[in-house]
């Protein structure tokens, strides 16, 4: 058996016997995943437009991630529209970023990786680098979104008579305390992959301003910035989104 | 009242100063060594077809620049400069009008080449843009949040120089032992010094050490069949300890973010519910842990994953199958999900299990 085999039966007897029914849910939501992201990439080489495809499958993971293994209907629906929100708002931000940037593609110390190689592939790397910031913040706007529309919901069972105007108040409350342990799972899971490129800077001695007009830094450092702004936009839109539905329903 | 109206004060002067800063980058070049230039005219010379041997079809572009010199002796002198870029812009981009750019020292009579942009407004700008949200939507949540982000960013930096100046350190053993400071300095800056955040560091590292634990039992009993180490990006260290690294930092956060909300939830119960049992905690530990388990570990799937975008495409455009192309590039990716994953599932038990004991214990003391 291979290691990867292996993992994978391990990784779903502990989520079963940990989790139960969820655990075995949200097993196979990863899965579903896996498969929307090759899916996206596959798509693109076909020469579909890459923004389009990605806004789509970002629905879909969005959606997957939200609502298998969640049974309260209520918050994951105000989940799943904060969400979506936060995905649209974010790409207006990252599309005029990266354009100014310019960081797609590859860069100097991508070279060994591309010797051989024809780059001359007629898809516009900006795009691609879009589709990837957008696709990996998504997990971590779903998360967001569920924890603070749970909590919320909670909010609502306790006090019935709540108004819409309080509830966004405590959803911005709600991420407040969320805020910093999330931004650190970004951090420590982004840095984790920039770990190998860090030690190439200092081992090979980057100056300050090498390091900082780096491209594959650029990158790397913009795509870590843009979730940090996905997931704070995510805050005041959840619990926007929670407050004018518990009004409209209250009406 | 007069308190909240300063601190207000104090967040907009701060995100005016922030903003100032951005400036001052964008006109920096004078602290600059490499001559740099601004772009004053671009003229498009020619597009031409090109076709590899996949297939595949681009046009390629020259531009004409005409651009002034920023810094050096020849501030303020004109040079001209010659770009080609491509549709896809793997290795190249267009310039436009405005645009700065490092280029080689001019020698008299030749043209001086293009060494690459200046990148450091628009990272100097987003810094600002995430630093100023955090500080006017989160407030005191968000400085501190910002302060813990800054300090792990430092540490980060001080352990790489110290695995580097060690000349035979392995990278993973090292990080182990960083790992256990991030842990602690984190959790200490968001609950303070208390049993509490004990009760937490404790959990996350033996999550942590656990998921490693037995990842490294499975690697040796299938004598890692499947792993290519070769697919692992900027290798300048041994692959393996390097792997086992990054999936460790990977994975530290999540686990953290997890361990936080169990513990926090069963402190809560107990200060409800004073007569409480331990197996009553643990098992309302685990309910917690079962709702954030499945969201949690499709955060870092997605960010260990969706990075590979780009070279996996790349790959598929030059003629690779898509098993070869997904083992090349994704399959490290998904052996680092299954390993952090493994890690959040397991912390979920062992919170439960380590909060509900040691807060049973000081009942008792």
């Amino acid at each position: 058996m291979t290691t990867f085999s292996v993992l994978v039966l391990l990784l779903f007897i502990a989520m079963l016997s940990v989790g139960g029914k969820q655990g075995a849910i949200a097993f196979v939501s990863l899965g579903i995943n896996f498969a929307l992201l090759f899916l996206s990439i596959v798509l693109v080489q076909f020469h579909l437009p890459p923004l389009p495809v990605t806004f789509v499958t970002g629905i879909i993971i969005l959606a997957v991630t939200i609502f298998f293994g969640n049974e309260d209907d209520g918050s994951t629906t105000t989940a799943f529209y904060a969400a979506v929100i936060a995905m649209i708002l974010l790409l207006l931000i990252i599309v005029p970023v990266e354009h100014w940037a310019q960081v797609g593609g590859f860069g100097d110390e991508d070279s060994e990786d591309l010797e051989g190689m024809s780059t001359l592939i007629g898809i516009s790397f900006l795009k691609v680098e879009i589709c990837t910031v957008v696709l990996s913040t998504l997990g971590a706007i779903a998360e967001a979104a569920m924890a603070i529309s749970s909590g919320l919901s909670e909010i609502q069972e306790q006090q019935p008579t709540i108004t819409g105007r309080r509830l966004y108040d405590d959803g911005i409350n709600v991420g407040k305390q969320i805020i910093g342990t999330t931004l650190n799972t970004l951090f420590f899971g982004f840095f984790g992959g920039f770990l190998a490129l860090f030690i190439w800077f200092v081992g090979l001695h980057y100056s300050l301003s090498q390091v900082f007009n780096d491209k594959v830094f650029g990158a790397e450092l913009i795509m870590v910035l843009l979730s940090f702004i996905g997931v704070l936009l995510t805050v005041p839109i959840t619990a926007a989104v929670a407050g004018w539905r518990w009004q409209k329903r209250a009406s | 009242m007069q308190h909240k109206w300063l601190n207000n004060w104090i967040t907009v002067i701060l995100v005016l100063c922030g903003g100032l800063l951005v400036l001052g980058v964008a006109h920096n070049a004078r602290l600059y060594q490499q001559p740099i230039v601004k772009v004053t005219r671009v003229l498009t010379h020619k597009t031409v077809r090109q076709q590899d041997e996949f297939q595949n079809q681009d046009k390629t572009t020259t531009q004409h620049l005409n651009a002034v010199l920023l810094n050096t002796a020849a501030r303020g002198e004109h040079v001209s400069l010659t770009n080609t870029y491509s549709i896809s812009g793997a290795t190249d981009q267009p310039y436009h009008v405005g645009s700065q750019l490092f280029i080689s020292r001019p020698i008299k009579g030749q043209q001086p080449t293009i060494k690459g942009a200046k990148r450091d407004v628009v990272i100097a700008f987003l810094l600002w843009l995430t630093i100023s949200m955090l500080l006017v939507f989160m407030r005191k949540a968000g400085s501190l949040a910002l302060l813990s982000v800054a300090l792990n960013a430092v540490l980060f930096f001080v352990a790489i120089n110290i695995d580097l100046s060690l000349k035979n350190g392995n990278v993973f053993v090292i990080f182990s032992a960083i790992a256990v400071v991030f842990a602690a300095l984190t959790l200490w800056l968001v609950l303070g010094w208390t049993r509490q955040m004990g009760i937490t560091l404790i959990a996350t590292l033996s999550g942590t050490i656990l998921a490693i634990v037995i990842s490294l039992i499975v690697f040796s009993v299938t004598h890692e069949r499947g792993m290519h180490y070769e697919g692992l990006q900027y290798v300048t260290v041994l692959p393996r300890p390097l792997f086992l690294a990054e999936t460790l930092i990977g994975s530290l956060g999540a686990v953290m973010d997890e361990s936080t909300d169990i513990v926090a939830t069963l402190f809560e119960l107990k200060r409800e519910r004073p007569d409480v049992s331990a197996g009553q905690l643990f098992q309302s530990g685990r309910n917690v842990g079962r709702s954030i388990m499945g969201p949690l570990v499709n955060v870092l799937f997605l960010i260990f994953v969706a990075d590979t975008f780009p070279m996996t495409l790349l790959y598929l455009k030059n003629g690779n199958n898509w098993g070869y192309t997904y083992m090349m590039n994704m399959s490290l990716g998904i052996i680092q999900s299954l390993i952090s994953g493994l890690g959040i599932v397991l912390a979920i038990p062992v919170a439960s299990y380590v909060a509900s004991r040691l807060m049973k214990g000081r009942e008792q003391a």
